[in-house]
């Protein structure tokens, strides 16, 4: 028996906990706050832009249960907003407990509510995790999807303090980053005046709280576009954004809001004064972070050298996925790093060779280009994402956009990896 | 490879962040070290933002205030019990389990200042409880003391191992204590059951001569066998109790050797219980600048164990070896 121990249950870790389980792991996923997903519960775009190709790239490779549940919960599908074409938007109030019931039908045990603090190592290998409650989990292979939010000091050293975001820190206690407990430096994303981290790209107003016409429209269609009063655009918001998807004009001059159940407004925070001006929104209120009308978590203080496999390097028995694993935005992304390291987790123990991605087909190129840009200085501080920005635009000129589901399926026949992550290693 | 993060006793407290993190020595916050990212020992709380937000600032250090003797009650001619008044907050303060204070006679200048075990502390009417023992010329001043005492406080540090006492529910504990020891064990006991734990107390009066705890805490619920552990068949009798399986916690109240054959005890028995202990380190400040109570862990790693809850085992095993 294979023991996969997964640190870390948002989109990335849930993932490779499903990837590993397929290929014959037994797995373990510990999970700090209370819920699955971690910033999944916030979320909810899909399928916009070049994430559709990599959303049917990756039902194509085998690791499609995931990107099924996210389509069966959509509220609403092919939508367009400014910069953006053919989103689905998940409902964030249905998808959590449809994962979770999926990863205990599968066998998968959930720590819930258990931190990970430290690790004891016996040479180079992580022997097991220990745990808040200064119980240990032990493990062959251990894979390291905590994210890269937060905790709190961070928050208020390179944003406006702890906002109260989903992940709960002040209830749950901080991330902590796995790889440098075993002794390997994070690698620190930059935002573009050379600070590091940089603000999550956008929020969640409390739909009840918006008036009639713009909860009918957004009910209706999924997206509603509310011009800001000139005084109030912002354009140097835009520089300090995770989401360089969303740092076009549009964003600084209209308020953009998508259902995703709650009222998600694309923009990093904005006071709820001047917010409660706009006709419509006299009675806003955040659900998520509490405090957006002040600040927003803070991102990407936390990534882990690794290879294209996705195993971290200078660990042996160590692999990562999702925003530990390098300056990725989203959950498409999240998933499909997640599902790399999950899959290869049990190839190592096996001791057969690692799986990496072709760069014909958009995942395999994006974690080989990120990992690359990572390395120098101007690519710390760029975001990557299928969705837009810099790799949405090489994804154009290397002809790896489409939303043909057909040609999908044969790039992935063409490199002969159709259904690989179903495949049971063991 | 990082350091091991250590557990300080005041953090989160009202008087945290201390003066440590104005010079980024706290003992807990990774950005109050000086460096850039949170890398903490959470102990539920941010301390970095308490700081930011308090402007950059510490928390004021306890000050000293004056108690008033209302009673001595002599235990023997080296030792005596004292009845202080203080007020009811300064009383609640000093409620829980580790809880002591520092204590001089006024005319006395600071570095007279010696450290005292709560023994009981009374919330309502605003008094506390000490025993001392008079050994030295500090210990002596105290005896010299007449209606009004100072005292600074309140410090929590006088057990390592004090998490385990908050974890024990409905157990089986062992409560092994020597002398004067018998004062700190009080607030445990009484906190143990509170906890609905079933708590067995063995009392070797050494050099004190009786057992003074029964006025302080419920004797239906606990029992007290008074038990001389020094001769060979004493310490049969407190092995053969230390080999009861279903121990879940073992409190040792006595010299740092005492600690040590109990948790040597324990390991040839395979106990799966948690030991918690008296610390008996020499303090001064116990705010972990003076240095009195350092004791060295690791090759290069020292620590102020007024503030840190040091691994029992550890701290036991530094302390015997540097003290010889
Ligand atoms: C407000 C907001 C809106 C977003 N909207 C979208 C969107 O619409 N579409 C999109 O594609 N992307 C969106 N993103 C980005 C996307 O959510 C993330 O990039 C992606 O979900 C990251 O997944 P992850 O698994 O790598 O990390 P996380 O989601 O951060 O998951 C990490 C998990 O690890 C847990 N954890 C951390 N430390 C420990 C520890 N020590 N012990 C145990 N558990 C631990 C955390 O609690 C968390 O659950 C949004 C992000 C934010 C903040
Ligand atoms: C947290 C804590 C709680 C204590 N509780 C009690 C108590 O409830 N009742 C009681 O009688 N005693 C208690 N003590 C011990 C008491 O503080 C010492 O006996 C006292 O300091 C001796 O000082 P002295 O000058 O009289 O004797 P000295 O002759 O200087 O020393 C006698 C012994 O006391 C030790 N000692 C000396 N100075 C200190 C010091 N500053 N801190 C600790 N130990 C010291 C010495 O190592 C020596 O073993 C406690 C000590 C600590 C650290
Ligand atoms: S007693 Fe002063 S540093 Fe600990």
């Amino acid at each position: 028996m294979v023991k996969v121990v997964v640190i870390g249950g948002g989109w990335a870790g849930c993932a490779a906990a499903l990837a590993a389980q397929k290929a014959g792991g037994y797995v373990t996923v510990i999970e700090k706050t209370d819920m699955l997903l971690g910033l999944g519960n916030v979320g909810g775009i899909m399928r916009n832009n070049g994430r559709y190709t990599a959303a049917e790239e990756a039902i194509f490779l085998g690791a499609g249960e995931l990107f099924n549940i996210t389509d069966r919960a959509a509220r609403h599908k092919n939508v367009n907003f400014p910069g953006h074409s053919h989103a689905t938007l998940y409902d964030v109030t249905k998808v959590e407990p449809m994962v979770r019931q999926l990863l205990k039908e599968k066998g998968i045990r959930l720590l819930i509510q258990k931190r990970a603090v430290d690790v004891e190592m016996a040479g180079n290998r992580i022997k097991e995790v220990v745990l808040a409650d200064d119980t240990t989990v032990s493990g062959d292979v251990f894979i390291e999807t905590t994210g890269s939010t937060g905790p709190m000091g961070n928050c208020l050293k390179y944003g406006n303090g702890c906002v109260m975001c989903i992940l709960r820190c002040p209830t749950f206690g901080p991330r902590i980053s796995i790889s440098l407990k075993t002794g390997v430096e994070d690698i620190l994303g930059q935002r573009a005046a050379g600070s590091y981290g940089a603000f999550s790209g956008s929020c969640k107003l409390n739909k009840d709280s918006l008036g009639e016409e713009i909860v009918k429209q957004l009910n209706e269609t999924g997206v509603c576009v509310i011009p800001v009063p000139p005084e109030d655009v912002k354009k140097e918001k835009l520089d300090m954004k995770v989401c360089q998807q969303y740092a076009l004009k549009e964003f600084a001059e209209n308020l953009v809001l998508l259902d995703t159940g709650h009222a998600k407004l694309m923009t990093p925070f904005y006071p709820l004064e001047k917010l409660r001006k706009i006709p419509g929104l006299e009675r806003a209120r955040y659900e998520d972070p509490y405090s957006g009308g002040r600040g927003n978590s803070i991102r990407y203080l936390s990534m882990a050298p690794r290879n294209n496999a996705m195993k971290v390097k200078g660990v042996d028995n160590l692999f990562c996925g999702g925003e530990k694993s390098g300056l990725f935005v989203g959950h498409t992304e999240a998933i499909i790093t997640g599902s790399l390291a999950g899959h290869n987790s049990i190839r190592y123990c096996l001791g057969i060779p690692l799986l990496e991605l072709p760069v014909n087909l958009a995942s395999g190129d994006i974690i080989k280009y990120a990992n690359e840009r990572i390395k120098t200085p101007e690519g710390l501080k760029k975001r990557y994402t299928f969705s837009g920005a810099e790799y949405f635009e090489r994804m154009k000129q290397k002809n790896l956009y489409t939303i043909d589901r057909d040609e999908i399926r044969k790039r992935v026949e063409r490199v002969n990896l159709i259904n690989i992550f179903n495949e049971r290693l063991i | 490879m990082p350091e091991k993060k250590h557990e300080c006793i005041d953090a989160g407290s009202e008087y945290c962040p201390c003066y440590l993190a104005e010079v980024n020595e706290c003992i807990t916050c990774s950005q109050l070290q000086g460096k850039s990212f949170c890398d903490c020992n959470w102990r539920g709380v941010c301390i970095y933002q308490e700081y930011v937000w308090a402007g950059n600032k510490s928390k004021a250090l306890r000050k000293e205030y004056i108690g008033e003797v209302l009673e001595r009650i002599p235990l023997t001619d080296d030792a005596m019990i004292l009845k202080i008044r203080v007020t009811k907050t300064k009383a609640r303060e000093l409620k829980q389990p580790g809880s002591y204070i520092f204590l001089r006679d006024l005319k006395k200048p600071d570095f007279f200042n010696v450290p005292m075990s709560i023994m009981y502390a009374d919330e309502i009417e605003g008094i506390i409880y000490v025993a001392v023992q008079i050994l030295g010329i500090k210990t002596k001043a105290i005896q010299a003391v007449e209606d009004s005492i100072v005292i600074r406080g309140p410090y929590w540090n006088g057990l390592l191992g004090q998490r385990y006492i908050k974890q024990t529910f409905d157990s089986e504990c062992l409560m092994i204590l020597r002398g004067i020891s018998q004062a700190p064990a009080i607030l445990v006991i009484n906190k143990l059951v509170s906890q609905r734990n079933q708590v067995k107390v063995i009392v070797d009066p050494g050099k004190i001569g009786k057992i003074f705890i029964y006025d302080f805490i419920n004797k239906e619920k606990v029992e007290v066998i008074e038990q001389d552990f020094l001769s060979q068949e004493g310490w049969k009798k407190i092995s053969t109790e230390l080999s009861n399986k279903n121990l879940s916690l073992v409190y040792s109240g006595g010299s740092d050797k005492q600690h040590l054959e109990i948790l040597t005890e324990m390991e040839k028995n395979n106990s799966n219980a948690y030991l918690v202990v008296t610390n008996n380190s020499e303090m001064c400040c116990g705010e972990g600048v003076c240095g009195s109570c350092s004791t060295k862990i690791d090759d290069n790693v020292t620590v102020k164990v007024c503030k840190v809850q040091l691994d029992v085992r550890k701290a036991i095993e530094r302390r015997i070896l540097q003290h010889g």
